[in-house]
């Protein structure tokens, strides 16, 4: 049987700074995102005093 | 809050007004009532010089990651489905718009600046507060035409470059 602390799972790594950034520019070079589609438009109400 | 960051608080020197006033904004579009984000964004644009990144139905792993890296944006929310905690508009429950500049590494809340939150009661909360993902999650894909687990947002630049 394999020691105890071997069946840890490897401790989780946050994505470094640079990973995001590649990411959302990734995404923002994306063009379906850029444009409303039919009822995406909504616009915001008035709110109350 | 946006324009601000977006220009890092520098004043472009033009014939407008600064800081960026709402007022100024509304009135650039000529709304008496609701606006939506490529309308502000227009008027920004003129006003401010500040060309925004409006996308809709973005992913919030991804909306997590243009904060992360070094934005802000405009998040069009649903107000009925505040709590009490963060309400600075009791009984109003239509669209509305918050600004979100920044998350919190520890717990993945995000710091949420709302316009209503000016204490003009004493049960109003002041200033920006830390919103809990899910709630900023829940509140902004309840608003008309978002998707569930995705926000509709403008964004600014990358200020972290």
């Amino acid at each position: 049987m394999p020691a105890k602390d071997q069946l840890k799972p490897p401790p989780k790594v946050k994505a470094p700074i640079e990973e995001h950034k590649k990411h959302a520019d990734e995404f923002l070079a994306r063009e379906e995102y850029k444009k409303p589609k039919d009822g995406e438009l909504a616009v915001s109400d008035e709110a109350k005093p | 809050m946006a324009v601000m960051r977006h220009r890092k608080g520098v004043d472009p020197h033009n014939e407008h007004g600064w800081p960026p006033s709402p007022a100024e904004i509304r009135n650039r579009i000529g709304a008496c009532g609701g606006t939506n984000l490529p309308e502000n964004d227009l008027a920004v644009q003129h006003l401010y010089g500040v060309n925004m990144d409006v996308r809709y139905n973005v992913p919030m792993a991804t909306f997590r990651s243009l904060i992360i890296s070094g934005r802000g944006a405009v998040v069009p929310i649903w107000y009925g489905v505040v709590p009490a905690k963060f309400d600075a508009s009791p009984g109003f429950r239509g669209g509305h718009g918050v600004y979100v500049n920044e998350r919190r590494a520890s717990d993945g809340a995000y710091l949420v600046y709302d316009p209503l939150a000016d204490h003009r009661r004493a049960s109003i909360p002041q200033g920006p507060q830390w919103w809990p993902a899910s709630l900023l999650q829940k509140a902004a894909e309840t608003y008309p035409g978002t998707r569930a687990g995705c926000v509709h947002a403008s964004f600014t630049r990358d200020t972290e470059v």
